[in-house]
C-alpha cells in the first residue's frame, strides 16, 4: 500500500470532481439562480482540497496498481466526493443541517434517490439540476467518467474499473479499458438525451425532463416534484420513463451491442432474458392482485403495478402510486424485488439478477447431484461455465449482503425506529432504491430518520453503490498489514 | 494420335500420395492398393511405414508431410490425387498448401477434425485454394449413427439422392416368412409393393443375387428403398418403428461429444458416461442439457443408478473395442432396448451377429466411405462399403458419353458381381428392369463386389474414343 499514491490519486479525483461542477455552475450563471454563490463557494473548496491533497502527496511516476490499492482509491475517493458534494447542500439557503446534506448528497451519488427533503419544490431550480446531476455522474459512475477523460489515470484504469463497476464477470468492450469507458459513457449520455426530448414531447418542461432524464438513467429516482413522477399523471410519461428505467437496468453491453447493429443482443443475453421475463411476470402478478382491491379498472391496475415493479426492480425509486396502500401480497413482491435489483453492469443497484441466477443455478446443481451421485456438472450462464471460484465469490456476496442487511436493521432499529422502517429503509437504501416501507414509504421521506440513523443509512447506501467487497474490505484488519 | 496417346494414359494406374498412416490412411492405402492403384504413403514415423510396406503393396517415403521436399519425392507431380490424414489438422493444412505450389493439379483432400472447422467445410472450399475439399470422417459416423436410430432394426443404412432412397440392411429372423423363399417367388410370397433386393451377405460373403437363389435366415439382406416407402418395407422383415427417446452414451471422446452435441439439438435426453476425470470437464463445459457422468461404462452399479432399463438407446464408443462389446451385451441384458456397438476390426464383424450385436459403426468404414467417392473414377457422387469392406454401394452420374446410356440393360455388360440398383431421374426413382434404359443424366446407383469394382468403374467412365 503506497499511501502517498493513493491519496494524490484521491487528489487527482476530488480535483476532477471540482471540475464537472462548471456544468451546474454554467446553468446558474444563465438563470442567475440563487443557489449561484453556495456552488461557488463548494467549488472553490473541493478544488482547493483536491489540488492540496495532490501536491501534498506528490510521487515518482508509477507503472502499476495493485487491486488492494485500487480499491482503496474507489473508497477513499467516493467518500470524499459524497463529502464535497454536500457543500452545496450545506451552504445553500434551504437550511440543510450537515448530516442531511451528507445523506442527501450521498443518497444522489449512490444513485439510491432516499430524501430528507420534506418540500421539494421549495428548492431552487440550481439546487435541483446539482441534485440531479450527481445522481448522473454516480450512476455510470465518477470514477469511469475519469478514466475515460484523464489520459494519466490509465495504468490504473482496469484497477478502478473492477473497484467501481464489480461485476461477477467483468466484460471489457474494447482492447483498452479507457475505450470501455468511454463508450459506456457515450451510450449513457445518447440514452440522457433521448430520454429528456421524448419527456418534452409529452408535456413536461425542458427544467422537468431534464432532471428526470439524469436520474431515471442512473436508477436514481430523484424528481423535481413532491409527488414524484405521480405528480404530470400521464400515462405517456409514464411509458417512457417505465421504458428507460428498463434499459438503464440493461447491461450497457448489451446497448453497446444493439448500437452496434446486433438486434438480438438482448434476447441472447440469458441475463436480460430473466430481467425482463421478471420484469413482466411480477407486473402481471401485482397488477392481478391490485386489480378489483385498489383499482376498479383492469387498465390502471396494469398501469401502476408495471411502474412500480420497474422502479424497484430497476432500483430507480419514482412513485406513481403508494404501494403500501396495496395488497399484502403485492408488499411482500415489492420488498423481495429490492433485493433482486438490475442486470449487472447496468446503472441499478440491487444483489443483480445474474447474482440470484447463479444462486439459484447452483442450489438446482446441489439437488442435481444428489440424483446423479457420479455426474459431473457445471453452472453456466448463457452457455458458458462460471468458473468456480465465480461462484464461490458470488455466494459469498450474497451471505455477506444479507448479514450487513441484518447488522443494518439491528442498529438502525436501535436508534429508535419501528421494525418496519427498519427493514424498508436498510433494504432501499443498500439496494440503492429509495422508497422503503413505514415511515419511509414512497410518499413520505427519511426526514423522520434519527440523527444517528441518517448516518448509518448513509453508509448503507455506499456499501450498495459499491457492491459490498470494494467498501467492507477498508474494515478488514488484513486489508492494513504491510 | 489422340487416341494412342489416351491408351496409354489409361493404362497409367491412378496415382496417389497419402500422407500420414494412422488409422485412416492405412486402411484406404491398403483397400486402394488392393484395386490396383498406385500409392505412395508419406509418415514421419519409420517404424509405422515398416509395418505399411510389410502388409501392404505400397511406395513409402519417410519424412513430414508439410515438407515440400518429402513430397516432391513422393512424386506429388505426377499424383492425381493427395489425401493429407495425419492427425494433426494443422500437418494437413500444409500439406495441402506446399502440395498446390507444386503441383497445382493434384486434387488435395485434407482431413480437418477440430468440431471449430465444421462450420468452415465450404468456405475453405471456395477461398482457399490449395484445399479441394475438407473431409472429416467424424461427421459421416454420426450420420452413420443417425441413420441407424431412424431406421429400426436396421444393422446398415446407407443414403443416396439426398436421403430420397435408402439402401437398408437387415438380418432375417429365423422366424420371418421370407427365410427360405427363392427370389423368384417373392411376388407370390408377398403380395404388397415390394423392396428390390440388391445383395445378400451370408457367411462374410457378399452375393449379387439371381432369381434363383434363396433367401436364408441369418442372411443380412440388403434392400433398396424409397424413403416414404421405407417403413412399409421394414415392417415385411418385421422391424417396425419405436421413436429413440432417451440416449446414453458410453465414451465422451471425439465421436461421443459430436453425438451428444447432436441429440441436445434434436431435444433428445441424453447421458454420456466418461471414464477420463479430465475429459468429463471438457464435456460437462460444452454439453448444455446432456448429463455427464465421471465412472466407466461397465460398472454395473452406475448403470442402474442411471436407470439403465429405461433407456432406449446405448451407443458405446469408448476407444477400445472389447470394452464397447462387453458394456453393449452388459446393457442389453440390464434392459436397454437397443445398442449401437463402434468396431474398428473388420474381422470382428461377423462375429457380431453371432453373439447377438445387430447395429455396429465403424469410424474406420467411415473414413474410407467418405474419401472413396472422391477417389472413384467416372462421375462417382458417393460410395459406401457394405459390411466388412466386401463390396460397395456407389451412386454415379450417368455420363453421355459412358457405355451405360442409351440401351436396355439387359444389353450391358455388367462385370460379374455387380448390379444397377437404382435409376434417379429428376424427381423420379425407378427400381430398373432388364428392359429398363438409363439416360444421360440419370443418377444410378450401382451395387458391387470388390472384385467387380475397377470394372464398374471402367463402364461408368467415358468411352475411349470421346477422351
Amino acid at each position: 500500500m503506497r499511501w502517498r499514491y493513493i491519496l494524490n490519486t484521491v487528489g487527482v479525483l476530488t480535483l476532477f470532481f471540482g471540475g464537472t461542477m462548471l456544468l451546474p455552475l454554467a446553468f446558474d450563471l444563465v438563470a442567475m439562480d440563487r443557489s449561484l454563490m453556495p456552488l461557488v463557494k463548494a467549488m472553490g473548496i473541493t478544488l482547493v482540497c483536491g489540488a492540496v491533497l495532490m501536491a501534498l502527496f506528490r510521487h515518482e511516476k508509477t507503472e502499476t496498481m495493485s487491486q488492494r490499492e485500487g480499491m482503496a482509491i474507489v473508497s477513499l475517493g467516493w467518500t470524499a466526493i459524497g463529502l464535497f458534494g454536500a457543500l452545496p447542500f450545506y451552504f445553500s439557503d434551504a437550511s440543510f443541517i450537515f448530516v442531511d446534506a451528507i445523506f442527501e448528497s450521498v443518497s444522489g451519488f449512490t444513485t439510491t434517490g432516499s430524501s430528507i427533503l420534506t418540500d421539494i419544490e421549495g428548492l431552487s431550480p440550481g439546487l435541483l439540476i446539482w441534485r440531479s446531476f450527481i445522481q448522473w455522474l454516480g450512476g455510470m459512475g465518477i470514477i469511469v467518467l475519469s478514466i475515460a477523460i484523464l489520459p494519466f489515470l490509465g495504468v490504473g484504469g482496469m484497477q478502478l474499473y473492477k473497484a467501481e463497476v464489480p461485476s461477477p464477470v467483468p466484460d471489457k468492450l474494447k482492447p483498452r479499458i479507457r475505450d470501455t469507458a468511454m463508450i459506456l459513457w457515450k451510450v449513457y449520455a445518447l440514452f440522457t438525451v433521448a430520454e429528456t426530448l421524448l419527456l418534452m414531447v409529452g408535456g413536461m418542461t425542458f427544467f422537468d425532463a431534464l432532471n428526470h432524464a439524469f436520474t431515471t438513467m442512473p436508477t436514481g429516482g430523484f424528481s423535481t416534484k413532491n409527488a414524484s413522477v405521480a405528480h404530470f399523471d400521464s400515462v405517456y410519461i409514464d411509458v417512457v420513463i417505465i421504458v428507460f428505467m428498463l434499459l438503464a437496468g440493461i447491461n450497457f453491453s448489451l446497448h453497446y451491442q444493439l448500437l452496434k447493429g446486433r438486434p438480438l443482443a438482448f434476447w441472447k443475453d440469458s441475463e436480460c432474458r430473466f430481467y425482463l421475463a421478471m420484469c413482466l411476470i411480477l407486473t402481471l402478478v401485482v397488477g392481478a392482485d391490485i386489480y378489483r382491491t385498489v383499482y376498479a379498472d383492469a387498465g390502471q391496475a396494469l398501469r401502476y403495478a408495471a411502474f412500480q415493479v420497474v422502479s424497484i426492480v430497476t432500483t430507480t425509486g419514482y412513485a406513481t402510486a403508494d404501494y403500501e396502500l396495496w395488497p399484502g401480497m403485492s408488499q411482500v413482491i415489492i420488498f423481495l424485488c429490492m433485493f433482486v435489483g438490475a442486470s449487472a453492469g447496468s446503472t441499478g443497484g440491487g444483489m443483480k439478477c445474474l447474482r440470484i441466477m447463479l444462486c439459484f443455478k447452483y442450489c438446482y446443481k446441489e439437488l442435481f447431484s444428489m440424483i446423479h451421485p457420479r455426474a459431473v456438472t457445471r453452472i453456466k450462464i448463457g452457455g458458458k461455465t462460471v468458473p468456480e471460484d465465480v461462484v464461490r465469490s458470488v455466494l459469498g456476496f450474497l451471505a455477506l449482503y444479507m448479514a450487513l442487511f441484518a447488522l443494518s436493521t439491528v442498529l438502525l432499529a436501535g436508534t429508535g425506529v419501528d421494525f418496519v422502517t427498519a427493514l424498508g429503509a436498510v433494504a432501499a437504501t443498500i439496494g440503492n432504491i429509495g422508497p422503503g416501507f413505514g415511515m419511509v414509504g414512497p410518499v413520505e421521506n427519511f426526514a423522520q430518520i434519527p440523527y444517528w440513523g441518517k448516518w448509518l443509512l448513509s453508509w448503507c447506501m455506499l456499501l450498495g453503490r459499491l457492491e459490498i467487497y470494494t467498501f467492507i474490505i477498508i474494515v478488514v484488519p488484513e486489508f492494513w498489514r504491510k | 494420335m489422340g487416341l494412342a496417346l489416351s491408351l496409354y494414359l489409361r493404362s497409367v494406374a491412378l496415382k496417389i500420395v497419402i500422407v500420414g498412416v494412422g488409422e485412416v490412411g492405412f486402411h484406404i492405402a491398403s483397400r486402394l492398393a488392393m484395386e490396383n492403384k498406385d500409392v505412395v504413403v508419406i509418415d514421419y514415423d519409420p517404424e509405422a511405414l515398416k509395418r505399411v510396406s510389410e502388409s501392404i503393396d505400397v511406395q513409402t517415403v519417410a519424412g513430414s508431410g508439410s515438407s515440400p521436399a518429402i513430397l516432391e519425392e513422393a512424386g506429388i507431380r505426377e499424383a492425381e490425387i493427395m489425401l493429407a490424414v495425419t492427425d494433426s489438422d494443422e500437418v494437413n493444412l500444409v500439406a495441402c498448401l506446399m502440395a498446390d505450389s507444386l503441383s497445382p493439379t493434384t486434387k488435395k483432400l485434407a482431413r480437418l477434425r477440430a468440431a471449430d472447422f465444421d462450420r468452415y467445410h465450404d468456405t475453405f472450399k471456395a477461398n482457399a485454394p490449395h484445399i479441394d475439399t475438407v473431409i472429416n470422417p467424424d461427421i459421416e459416423v454420426i450420420r452413420t449413427i443417425e441413420r441407424l436410430m431412424s431406421v429400426p432394426g436396421a444393422a446398415d443404412v446407407g443414403e443416396f439422392a439426398d436421403g430420397r432412397i435408402k439402401f437398408v440392411g437387415v438380418y432375417l429372423d429365423p422366424d420371418s416368412r421370407l427365410a427360405g423363399v427363392r427370389l423368384a417367388d417373392l411376388p407370390t410370397v408377398l403380395k404388397e409393393d415390394r423392396p428390390l433386393i440388391a445383395a445378400v451377405v451370408r457367411d462374410d460373403q457378399l452375393i449379387i443375387p439371381k432369381g434363383d437363389n434363396h433367401l436364408r435366415a441369418g442372411d443380412l439382406v440388403y434392400f433398396i428403398s424409397e424413403k416414404k416407402n421405407l417403413f412399409k418395407h421394414l415392417s415385411i422383415f418385421d422391424k417396425h418403428a419405436t421413436p429413440v427417446k432417451r440416449v446414453l452414451i458410453v465414451g465422451g471422446g471425439r465421436i461421443g461429444y459430436r453425438l451428444a452435441k447432436q441429440l441436445e439439438d434434436k431435444s433428445i435426453s441424453c447421458k454420456v458416461i466418461e471414464k477420463r476425470a479430465s475429459q468429463c470437464d471438457y464435456l460437462a463445459d460444452r454439453l448444455e442439457r446432456t448429463v455427464v457422468l465421471h465412472g466407466d461404462g461397465s460398472d454395473q452399479s452406475l448403470l442402474v443408478e442411471e436407470n439403465i432399463h429405461d433407456i432406449d438407446l446405448v451407443v458405446t464408443l469408448t476407444g477400445d473395442e472389447e470394452t464397447n462389446i462387453i458394456t453393449s451385451l452388459l446393457v442389453k441384458r440390464l434392459g436397454a432396448r437397443k445398442t449401437i456397438t463402434q468396431i474398428n476390426k473388420f474381422s470382428y464383424f461377423s462375429l457380431m451377429s453371432t453373439i447377438g450385436i445387430e447395429q455396429v459403426v465403424s469410424p474406420r468404414l467411415s473414413a474410407i466411405n467418405t474419401i472413396l467417392q472422391h477417389i472413384r473414377r467416372g462421375k462417382v457422387l458417393s460410395a459406401i462399403s457394405i459390411k466388412g469392406e466386401e463390396g460397395e454401394v456407389m451412386e454415379a452420374l450417368a455420363l453421355p458419353t459412358s457405355d451405360i446410356v442409351s440401351k436396355p440393360l439387359k444389353k450391358i455388360a455388367f462385370p460379374k458381381g455387380s448390379m444397377v440398383a437404382g435409376i434417379i431421374r429428376k424427381e423420379t426413382i425407378i427400381i430398373p428392369g432388364g428392359d429398363s434404359v438409363i439416360e444421360p443424366q440419370d443418377r444410378i446407383i450401382i451395387f458391387a463386389t470388390r472384385k467387380a469394382i475397377p470394372g464398374v468403374e471402367k463402364i461408368l467412365a467415358v468411352k475411349l474414343e470421346y477422351i
